[in-house]
């Protein structure tokens, strides 16, 4: 039998972004851990630390993946808007998640950050203020609409 | 997909503070933003402040996330009150009140909750979370008579998410406040908002909604007290500017230039006839 699972895609927003490389998966764990339990008690730890686990982070853009089982997912999704700080090898970051998708699968998921991500390229197209940035932004929107296409196009070799 | 909305965000003098919360509240999907002004009543007569105008807040309001169009900011007036005279604020239909876009009332003593429940023209009774609420929302005085007039008027009922992050204490009081008020209001006539002082206090309206759970709504009226709720509410302060909820009337702003124009052809017109 396989066990059902949730995957929350959260963006980690700190009070600094700068303070994003410190992001590691044990410390994102550990304070999520400490959120439940402070609003669930022992018996919301006990039943979500079952399956828990981060499956992504990314440091950059701040994106985390977290598993959880899916009988207990709603005992981890209440107790995600309580988490207020992030510590971190004894320093605290102002913070909060907010969170982007849940999904069955880690594949809807990826499709969701992929879609999501695109959006974000065109806000940064529309916010930026210097040439040099407007024209990074604007290769790497380039390069995602090529994998687009080259992906269709083998996908429809594939079906011929 | 239904619209999201936040009716509660604490105006503070600093423009800069009320610009990132109002930034913030667009990257996290909110279609619509109140700013909330408070006027207190309690010692001695408060003055109710003009609202602040949202047009020198941003030359562009920044783009709601995953949609294309601006965030709507509207303006809303608190009052603070803890004797049913101060309601007299709202009877006589000051025109300062017609500057906001939604009135709220804040009862103070149980006796007053009771008649704002029942006699006043309000949007949205807030509930005081923070603390252990000297009374409960006993069945009596919400009777079902009056409790239905409150459905047929569409007045909503507040709760305030804030106090709950901030505090271990608070969060305990906010839980069991918001657990008595379902036990009346059966998850009918809720809105959930934020009051939030700082951007860090803000949560995604997906979290909120599942922030209902543990208030005791289900997921449905949790959802719909973000969204359908608050878009009620915010027609219900529209209907206020106009008569009978019929007829609403507008000054169009003009040029001296264009009245002396449109002026002329008025006079030619009655002398043809």
């Amino acid at each position: 039998m396989r066990f059902k699972c949730r995957y929350f895609l959260c963006e980690l927003v700190l009070q600094d972004p700068r303070w994003r490389r410190n992001i590691t998966a044990g410390s994102v764990s550990y304070n999520v851990r400490e959120a439940v339990a402070r609003l669930h008690g022992d018996f919301g730890i006990a039943a979500c630390s079952l399956g828990l686990s981060v499956k992504y982070i990314n440091a950059y853009t701040g994106i985390i993946l977290l598993r959880c089982r899916k009988e207990f997912h709603q005992l981890l999704w209440t107790s995600l808007p309580f988490i207020t700080s992030f510590g971190n090898r004894g320093q605290q970051f102002a913070c909060f998640i907010n969170t982007l998708h849940v999904g069955g699968t880690i594949r809807t998921c990826q499709k969701f950050l992929i879609q999501y991500n695109k959006k974000q390229l065109a806000l940064l197209l529309k916010n930026c203020t210097n040439a040099e940035e407007r024209d990074a932004i604007q290769a790497s929107i380039a390069s995602s609409l090529i994998d687009e296409e080259q992906e269709e196009f083998l996908s429809e070799e594939v079906i011929n | 997909m239904a619209l999201f909305v936040d009716l509660n965000i604490t105006n503070c003098k600093e423009v800069k503070k009320l610009q990132s919360m109002i930034e913030m509240a667009a990257h996290l999907g909110y279609s619509a933003v109140a700013i909330n002004h408070v006027a207190e009543f309690g010692k001695k007569k408060a003055e109710i402040v003009k609202p602040i105008a949202t047009k020198d807040l941003f030359p562009s309001p920044p783009t709601v996330q995953g949609k294309s169009t601006p965030i709507k900011i509207l303006t809303r007036l608190t009052i603070v009150a803890s004797d049913p005279s101060h309601c007299n604020v709202l009877r006589s239909s000051s025109p300062i009140t017609k500057l906001y876009d939604i009135v709220a009332i804040y009862p103070d003593t149980e006796k007053l909750f009771h008649t704002v429940c029942t006699a006043t023209d309000v949007d949205i009774i807030c509930i005081n979370v923070t603390e252990k609420y000297p009374f409960f929302f006993k069945r009596p005085p919400l009777r079902p008579s009056s409790h239905e007039r409150i459905y047929a008027a569409g007045i909503f009922f507040e709760l305030i998410y804030t106090p709950a992050i901030k505090d271990f204490t608070l969060r305990r009081n906010t839980i069991s406040n918001a657990l008595s008020l379902m036990e009346v209001c059966k998850g009918k006539n809720i809105i959930i908002s934020s009051g939030a002082e700082k951007p860090l206090e803000l949560r995604g309206p997906y979290d909120v909604a599942t922030l209902g759970l543990p208030f005791g709504l289900s997921e449905r009226s949790a959802k719909s007290a973000l969204s359908t709720n608050c878009r009620a509410a915010l027609l219900h302060g529209e209907t206020r500017k106009t008569a009978f909820g019929i007829t609403y009337t507008m000054k169009k702003p003009r040029d001296d230039e264009e009245e002396e124009e449109s002026a002329e052809p008025a006079s030619k017109k009655a002398k043809k006839e």
